[in-house]
């Protein structure tokens, strides 16, 4: 009994008996209708069942069936098949369909059998120890003589050792494999000589930047291994992506069997997009997304749901249990009913959080992605998604956590006020026809291939034409000589450098040039984030107020060599916004076509970015109070990019002046970005925008009315000569040195993006333009004919293919 | 090639690394790799290109590349059994199975990418004199061949003696042994690293318990020019690269000290015994 009264009595409007995911999702989208934008639901499934293997050695089929498992999900069985006949196998199934076992089995009986060794691969260390208990949880069971052990950053020193010499299953991540096994491998002998099976979990997560680095370290793998003499098989475990068979063989580089269906049993699961209502019609300003998860969550839980709540950040995550906690633990003499969980919290508080959650004895969770992952937390009746996780991808597998075998489910994805948020959930029909993001990586990269071929030299000398990878490592071990680190002998490269080349390489980032932030408030001296090269200048400047989970910080001083920024906590009332100039000049044009009246290209760009002020806009009222001036370097960057552009005599036809044509040109730009990013699965400052000319001769970008201002390659405003040609150019580029694969599938799709950029404009709510179509705009551009979103959608018309 | 090194010097300045020192043109390679990059290397230190005339190295060339010394004398005056109570050993030692050694190495960055290019080793003969024996490569391609003499010198009875050798030279030289795919003679010796009882005896009292300080306070030796250990990489990377021998020959009277100090250590520290002492020892 809760000792104050509920001050949500009209609850009870929503709430009868208690529900199942169908009822609650009728009576929500009932009494809500106007802020559901999309319902739909995916049917169930029975499952499909198989015997234990024949082949299985007795031992362990004993210890299976006192565990309670009789037979196999048909998936565990193929995956069994499949391993035996020697192939490298994917399996790809949702959460909580029995994948460990997949892998468990083959490598346990190749251990009871052969005595051969494996060597798994979690991205967590929490992943990494459940495993581990499992393991041994299975091996007492049996009695099957199997010893499992997790080797990571926090196994002390003379524990190493034994692992190394006993280990017959060495649990770990990919950085330890990169920085602390393969270096060492000497020390590893026996383990590799006996290695069979090679375990990578979570491979979707292994995409992007750092997938390409992963990628490379398992080249690495494989050379040591092939220098012991073995070629272990590999076994994949992914959530489900677009191109799980074609990601796993990237990843490894050789053939793979993928096992996509699977045969756990599921109950339906019935999926609501959620928008929350607007409060503010001139400016567009949405009621915030926390008010309606509380509200959503709410209301699961007095049904006696078991609700999952997924926030984006640390910091929401405690504002929103705070929430909960005050309507379902507001007596202290009862066991709580609602858990946050998050990872900055002990891993003791949180195997007691998972334990809790597994025995039934919690009724809400809260939590950041860290719970996305395959921790086992039991089973779930809602999951309300505080933000769009950024991917269609990442929100199944988070709605995945719900689902009993019989009774149906409950997904509420609620959208921010973020573009992409909008941009979602104001296309439903795009998030439920949608195949997952397709995960990308690119390991010829060529400064991560350098620092992986620098590091594998460490490891093994080059010898003659070996390859690495797909090519031929000369050229870049002549490279290394260069550099001091290899001296060639003959046909041998080996390394001479009194220096460990995988301390300095980070598998996620491209660049090393990572700022620290130091906090100096109350004279400590203490790291408190990190921030990369890109981000730097627009968020470390000196006068910038830097947030950090909701908490002001003012930048003192920022040691650009040395890559510091030293801050203090602030109470100042207002934020700041970096003034952000890029220009750009192309390259080298790979390929080229018409595009409506223009043309579209794709090629390699050079980029130049430079920050001379900031803005100082108070919060809640973004008045403008004051400008600062920033003093830092141009940052320099050769990439690749997809870019736009329109002949003068179209646009003088179709613009009364180049001013318009320069807003539209902004606004295109911006609307095509966020469509952009949102088709290569990319995270928002990945792929970057620019409004220039193609020669680099100007460059266009918002002035502080928010209207397009020219400015000169020095970066003063410029203006245009009548008589100047004039061909504005909207670029899109990836925003790594060297580019990181986004242009090229951009390029292909480039028709699409252009439509789906009207369409996005067209269909946006509001009066003459907003952050969620074509930028923030001012209320002065109100004129129906000339408002910033016209403008956009004229540039846009003379873009569609004809 | 000279392509590639200027784009991956560019891309390395545009990331946030330092930038380059330029390098003379070089003959071109793959047109794939030309295409994809336009970066610069990272360059830490100028590469050095100067050949000396100095090209000198002592010793007899017992294979190509390997240089091997060999000098007896009287140093030590052994008993025949050598105490190792000490050391916290049951059983003393013959004093001819004992085997001085220590290693000149490429750095201490530990794992695979480092490697000995000397080893010397010690010993007493039967009849009491010190033979002292060096094997110095001067090719990369000579390391089998020094580790294989090496490993004729060890027997199964042979007990090593070393100046913190457990934690970094017996490791390293296993790391090569591996590498180089020849059995592991060292797994499995008996191994006395005088730096341990060294310390539990005078640790807090000298300013520090380094080779060098108990040579001089053990023994009452003082080098004269000597090159400090942390300079002999250097020694011999300058000497592969083409220049002088000079410093790569300072490293072999160096590590012949070392050798001949650690025999006059081993024989003070089993004097002494068991017990801590903290009287300061007269020089022998």
């Amino acid at each position: 009994m809760n000792a104050l009264p509920d001050r949500y009595a009209s609850d009870e409007l929503v709430l009868r008996h208690p529900s199942d995911g169908r009822t609650l999702a009728q009576r929500l989208s009932k009494r809500y209708a106007a802020r559901i934008t999309g319902a739909f639901m995916v049917p169930g499934r029975e499952g499909s069942f198989a015997p234990l293997p024949d082949d299985l050695p007795p031992a362990l089929a004993q210890a299976l069936r006192s565990r309670g498992v009789e037979q196999l999900y048909s998936h565990q069985a193929e995956a069994w098949a499949a391993t035996q006949s020697g192939a490298h196998v994917a399996v790809v199934t949702p959460t909580a369909s029995g994948k460990s076992l997949c892998y468990t089995l083959p490598v346990i009986t190749a251990a009871m059998t052969q005595h051969a060794k494996a060597l798994y691969l979690f991205p967590t260390k929490a992943l990494a120890q459940d495993q581990v208990a499992e393991l041994l949880e299975l091996n007492q069971a049996g009695a099957l003589g199997v010893k499992a052990f997790t080797f990571d950053g926090d196994t002390p020193g003379d524990a190493r050792q034994a692992i190394r010499l006993h280990g017959d299953i060495v649990v770990s991540n990919p950085d330890m494999l990169h920085q602390a096994i393969l270096p060492h491998h000497t020390k590893w002998a026996q383990f590799f000589e006996n290695l069979r099976y090679v375990v990578i979990d979570e491979v979707h997560t292994y995409r992007g930047v750092f997938g390409s680095h992963v990628a490379n370290v398992i080249r690495r793998l494989k050379r040591v291994c092939a220098f012991y003499g073995v070629s272990p098989q590999f076994i994949l475990c992914s959530a489900t992506i677009g191109n799980p068979k074609e990601h796993a063989e990237a990843l490894i580089e050789d053939a793979v069997t993928a096992i996509t269906e699977s045969g756990a049993p599921t109950g339906d699961k019935h999926v609501l997009l959620w928008n929350p209502p607007v409060v503010n019609p001139d400016l567009g300003l949405r009621a915030s997304a926390r008010s309606q998860t509380n509200r959503i969550a709410r209301l699961a839980i007095k049904s006696g749901m078991k609700t999952l709540v997924f926030a984006q950040s640390r910091t929401m995550v405690e504002v929103l249990t705070k929430y909960l906690k005050d309507v379902f633990d507001n007596d202290p003499r009862k066991p709580a009913r609602i858990r946050a969980y998050r990872g900055g919290y002990l891993p003791k508080e949180r195997r007691a959080a998972e334990r809790e959650m597994r025995a039934g004895s919690i009724d809400g969770i809260v939590s950041t992605s860290a719970l996305e992952l395959g921790v086992d937390i039991g089973s779930l009746d809602v999951v309300v998604l505080n933000g769009y996780p950024g991917s269609v991808a990442a929100t199944w597998q988070r709605f995945g956590r719900a689902g009993r075998r019989q009774q149906s489910a409950l997904g509420v994805l609620v959208a921010s006020s973020d573009p992409l948020d909008q941009y979602l959930v104001r296309h439903p029909e795009f998030f439920q026809g949608a195949t997952p993001e397709h995960a990308r990586i690119q390991p010829d990269q060529p400064l991560i291939l350098l620092d992986h071929i620098r590091c594998a030299a460490f490891e093994l000398p080059f010898v003659g034409d070996e390859m690495f990878g797909t090519e031929i490592a000369t050229p870049w071990l002549d490279v290394l000589g260069e550099e001091g680190v290899l001296h060639r002998e003959g046909d041998r490269w080996e390394w001479i450098a009194d220096s460990y080349p995988a301390i300095a390489v980070s598998l996620r980032s491209v660049a090393d040039g990572n700022f620290v932030v130091v906090d100096r408030t109350n004279g400590r001296q203490m790291i408190i984030a990190e921030v990369d090269y890109t981000a730097a200048p627009v968020t470390l400047y000196e006068g910038a107020i830097h947030m950090i989970q909701s908490v002001p910080y003012q930048v003192e001083r920022l040691d650009w060599e040395g890559r510091k920024a030293y801050v203090t906590r602030t109470q100042a009332d207002y934020y700041t916004d970096a003034i952000d100039y890029t220009k750009l000049k192309v390259l080298d044009c790979f390929d080229t076509s018409n595009a409506g009246c223009g043309q579209a290209h794709h090629g390699e760009v050079h980029v130049v970015r430079r920050v001379p002020g900031y803005k100082k806009i108070r919060f809640y009222s973004h008045e403008n109070i004051g400008y600062g001036s920033v003093n830092l370097p141009d940052q320099e960057l050769h990439t690749t990019a997809v870019w736009w552009q329109l002949a003068q005599v179209v646009l003088d036809a179709a613009f009364e002046d180049r001013q318009q044509a320069l807003d539209g040109f902004l606004g295109a730009a911006y609307a095509l970005h966020i469509v952009a990013t949102v088709a290569v699965m990319a995270e928002a400052r990945d792929l970057q925008k620019s409004v220039g000319s193609g020669d680099g001769a100007w460059f266009v970008s918002a002035d502080v009315s928010g209207r397009g201002q020219i400015r000169g390659t020095d970066g003063q405003p410029a203006a245009l000569a009548p008589d100047a040609p004039f061909t504005p150019t909207v670029y899109l580029y990836d925003a790594f040195p060297g580019g990181i694969g986004q242009s090229e599938p951009l390029f292909n799709r480039r028709e699409d993006l252009v439509a789906q950029s009207v369409t996005l404009i067209e269909r946006c709510d509001c009066r003459g333009g907003c952050p969620a179509c074509v930028g923030p705009v001012l209320a002065a551009d109100e004129d129906a004919a000339t408002t910033p979103k016209a403008l956009a959608l004229r540039v846009l018309a003379l873009l569609v293919a004809l | 090639m000279s392509a590639l090194v200027n784009k991956l010097r560019q891309l390395r300045t545009e990331s946030g690394q330092s930038p380059a020192i330029a390098l003379p043109p070089k003959p071109t390679i793959s047109a794939d790799v030309l295409r994809l990059i336009q970066g610069r290397s990272r360059i830490q230190r100028v590469t050095q290109r100067a050949t000396s005339a100095d090209r000198f190295v002592p010793g007899v060339e017992i294979a190509p590349g390997l240089y091997f010394i060999e000098a007896f004398m009287d140093w030590g005056c052994p008993t025949p059994l050598i105490e190792t109570a000490f050391a916290r050993w049951e059983e003393p030692v013959a004093h001819h199975r004992l085997l001085h050694f220590d290693t000149e190495t490429t750095g201490l960055a530990g794992g695979t990418g480092t490697r000995a290019w000397m080893i010397g080793a010690a010993n007493w003969m039967a009849d009491g004199r010190f033979r002292l024996r060096q094997l110095t490569t001067t090719t990369m391609g000579a390391e089998v061949a020094m580790l294989r003499t090496f490993a004729d010198w060890i027997e199964p009875d042979t007990v090593l003696v070393s100046y913190n050798g457990k934690s970094y030279d017996s490791p390293l030289l296993r790391t090569r042994y591996r590498l180089a795919r020849l059995p592991d003679r060292i797994h499995g010796l008996g191994h006395l690293d005088l730096l341990h009882p060294v310390r539990r005896h005078w640790k807090g009292v000298w300013e520090n318990c380094r080779l060098a300080t108990a040579e001089r306070e053990l023994l009452g030796v003082v080098r004269e020019d000597d090159l400090p250990g942390s300079e002999a990489p250097a020694a011999w990377l300058t000497y592969l690269r083409g220049g002088s021998a000079v410093n790569l020959r300072r490293v072999m009277t160096h590590n012949a000290q070392d050798l001949k100090s650690l025999a006059g250590i081993l024989l003070h520290m089993a004097r002494l015994g068991a017990t801590p002492i903290n009287a300061v020892d007269m020089p022998q």
